[in-house]
């Protein structure tokens, strides 16, 4: 589904990234880990088409398409969907409509009719009451005046409408204390399956105790050092990321 | 004293203008008029530097040579409808360039009564009121719509009467091809103690080329209410002053939202007495400018008693070569204490030619007040923007949904929802236009 192959990049030409290349099936769940300043969002950053992100040199394809050359809107309605560490609010935007209007942008681009304002009301209620969330979300302004753990709800419900083919979730456990983790964490689940592929930024072990990674690598210095299947994450955790940089 | 100033050829062209002006000589309004063109010979047209004039350039207004019109234009009741808000068509009042139309008008069992300002002058008490103002009035261009106002219009609601629904004033220009006229329409609302009227302004043109020069005043007394919303929507190539002058009493509230599309020059200017004890003001406004429209808001509040709250929030969307300023001053007396103030403005500037002056200002005579008074002045937040993109959005809709989002705290602040509509149909549309 997406494979990064030998990608440098950065930002006001600093390079961040030193040369990834990573594979990411149909179905699978990867967590990238590192330390502070390693290039993990960077990375987030670089496959959901941030601007301010220049790629120097390497490739990027999604269902063999460059990604690279895509927009960033184009990116979500091809199925990338970046959950960020730090939702950004919008005040005046109420977040049903939001919704509504990412939701229709790939309809329209599909060629298929825009789902009115009714319908994708039962649509937004079905999938809030999937995810255990409470009606306020429908009419508040998006994200606008909502504390960490409810911008990392709100995140997930995006995810649940716009149903995306590869979810990226930088740092989603940041700033979230235990009970939103395991509500934020139960949502991801449910929305997992086996068409579509997960991408999760973490720094600390804790996210994965919820979400189970198929695969674990360990960035630093923008290079993957290490990579494994879970029980790479808990090795991270009892000894630190000193173990893995040092013994690269 | 008029005879010791030099005037400039665009002041002698008005002082001119003013000979033709028809009007039985002695009546009490000729008195008037009087009254406010020697006013305006003292203070003469506005020189670059005249600080009620900072930020705006009122040379080719001042020397365009203005003719006044010179019979009641007709109008289609059809323009007219189109024109009126659903909600208001049992109730509407129509000025045609500036004179109150009552063939046009829709009055039939309003609880307003309406009378000629020639006639409503004759009370004593409103006679006093209006010579005082046209004698102390600091606006060159208000004094020169007192001195051109051929007949207006007194809007009294009595003692506790609640006006039911919502009363439309729509302003007609006619626009002249054969050449700039000026209008200088004059309304007068008079609320009586505990009453309350909804009332929404629109002022349109049919073409162009037309100097519309609006004064009206507001005199709450006590325990008035008054929704007052201001749709300025005249075409670009006329002008657009206003002065509006709001007297509020005790416990009486004024809440006014006005909405502007701006036009070459477009300019309004607030002076708002509070005056007595737990009087209310809320002032809002929010323009859409394209283009190289301009709007200008030009305030003064003045806090002459203690327990009274003003509010104002006004917001620019500003592209193009367009110009906003404002430049508001709320001034609390000596012994307006627990005086509650606040006054923002924020600007979305979505080009690199475009112009924002801001100049909020306090003048507090009290030391128990509490007062706040901000600007700000910002583009497209990226982050925001690219965050609406990673959702699928086009940059050109996340722009969109942003700049809407922008004026969406003001114009909600609307009680109606027909002009809420209108407004982001029309206003915001204009934006979409450009592929902001």
């Amino acid at each position: 589904m997406l494979e990064i192959k030998n990608l440098h990049a950065g930002f006001d030409g600093t390079e961040i990234l030193k040369g990834i290349s990573l594979s990411i099936n149909k179905g699978e769940t990867h967590a990238v880990m590192g330390p502070n300043g390693s290039g993990k969002s960077t990375l987030a950053k670089i496959l959901s088409g941030h601007p301010s992100y220049q790629v120097t040199s390497g490739e990027v394809l999604f269902d063999g398409k460059n990604l690279l050359e895509m927009e960033a809107e184009d990116r979500s309605i091809a199925g990338i969907f970046m959950g960020f560490q730090y939702p950004v609010e919008v005040p005046g935007v109420n977040n049903a409509e939001f919704l509504r209007m990412a939701y229709n942008a790939r309809k329209v681009k599909a060629g298929e009719e825009e789902v009115d304002p009714l319908d994708f009301d039962d649509l937004l209620s079905e999938k809030m009451k999937t995810l255990g969330m409470e009606n306020k979300y429908k009419e508040r302004n998006l994200n606008d005046g909502f504390s960490g753990g409810e911008k990392k709800k709100n995140e997930i419900l995006q995810m649940a409408i716009l149903e995306p083919k590869l979810s990226i979730l930088d740092e989603t456990d940041s700033g979230l204390d235990i009970d939103a983790l395991r509500v934020v964490s139960e949502g991801v689940n449910k929305l997992s399956n086996e068409n579509n592929s997960l991408i999760l930024i973490t720094h600390y072990q804790r996210l994965l105790d919820y979400i189970k990674p198929d695969f674990v690598h360990v960035l630093s210095k923008g290079k993957i050092v290490k990579s494994g299947d879970k029980s790479l994450a808990l090795e991270l955790e009892s000894q630190g990321y000193d173990w893995v940089t040092t013994e690269n | 004293m008029s005879d010791t100033l030099v005037e400039t050829s665009a002041e002698s062209a008005f002082l001119d203008l003013h000979k033709k002006l028809s009007s039985s000589e002695g009546s009490a309004l000729a008195k008037l008029r009087g009254v406010a063109l020697n006013q305006f010979e003292l203070l003469r047209f506005p020189h670059s530097k005249h600080e009620m004039f900072t930020y705006l350039n009122t040379k080719g207004l001042a020397e365009t040579a203005f003719s006044l019109a010179d019979a009641p234009a007709t109008v289609s009741q059809d323009f007219v409808a189109s024109h009126i808000y659903p909600g208001c068509e049992n109730q509407y009042l129509v000025f045609v360039d500036g004179v109150f139309n009552e063939n046009l008008s829709q009055v039939e069992g309003l609880s307003v009564s309406l009378m000629p300002l020639s006639k409503a002058i004759k009370d004593s008490k409103l006679n006093a009121y209006l010579s005082e103002t046209a004698k102390n009035e600091n606006d060159a261009f208000a004094a020169l719509s007192t001195a051109f106002c051929s007949e207006g219009l007194v809007c009294k609601v009595d003692d506790n009467t609640q006006v039911s629904g919502t009363l439309q004033v729509l302003f007609v220009s006619t626009g002249k091809e054969s050449g700039p006229v000026m209008h200088a329409p004059r309304l007068i609302w008079q609320l009586g103690k505990l009453s309350e009227v909804k009332v929404i302004e629109k002022f349109v043109g049919i073409e162009g080329g037309y100097f519309i020069n609006a004064v009206q005043d507001w005199l709450l007394a006590e325990g008035a209410g008054v929704t007052f919303t201001q749709v300025q929507a005249d075409p670009f190539d006329s002008w657009h002053f206003s002065k509006t002058r709001i007297h509020l009493n005790r416990n009486s509230r004024f809440a006014s939202t006005n909405a502007s599309s701006g036009t070459q020059l477009a300019r309004h200017h607030y002076d708002v007495r509070l005056k007595e004890e737990g009087a209310e003001l809320r002032l809002n406004g929010v323009s859409v400018l394209d283009g190289k429209e301009q709007v200008h808001n030009f305030i003064r509040i003045h806090h002459e008693a203690p327990q009274c709250t003003s509010h104002q929030h006004f917001k620019n969307i500003i592209n193009g070569q367009a110009r906003s300023s404002f430049d508001g001053t709320v001034i609390v007396n000596q012994g307006a204490q627990l005086t509650s103030s606040n006054q923002l403005i924020n600007n979305l500037m979505l080009s690199n030619d475009c112009h924002a002056d801001n100049k909020p200002n306090l003048m507090i005579f009290a030391d128990d007040v509490k007062c706040t008074h901000g600007a700000t002045i910002g583009q497209i937040d990226e982050n925001q923007w690219f965050y609406l993109q990673t959702r699928g959005l086009s940059a050109k809709i996340a722009k969109e949904l942003l700049t809407r989002s922008f004026a969406k705290s003001i114009i909600q602040t609307i009680e109606f929802p027909e002009v809420i509509n209108e407004l982001n149909g029309t206003l915001l549309k204009k934006l979409e236009a450009r592929n902001v």
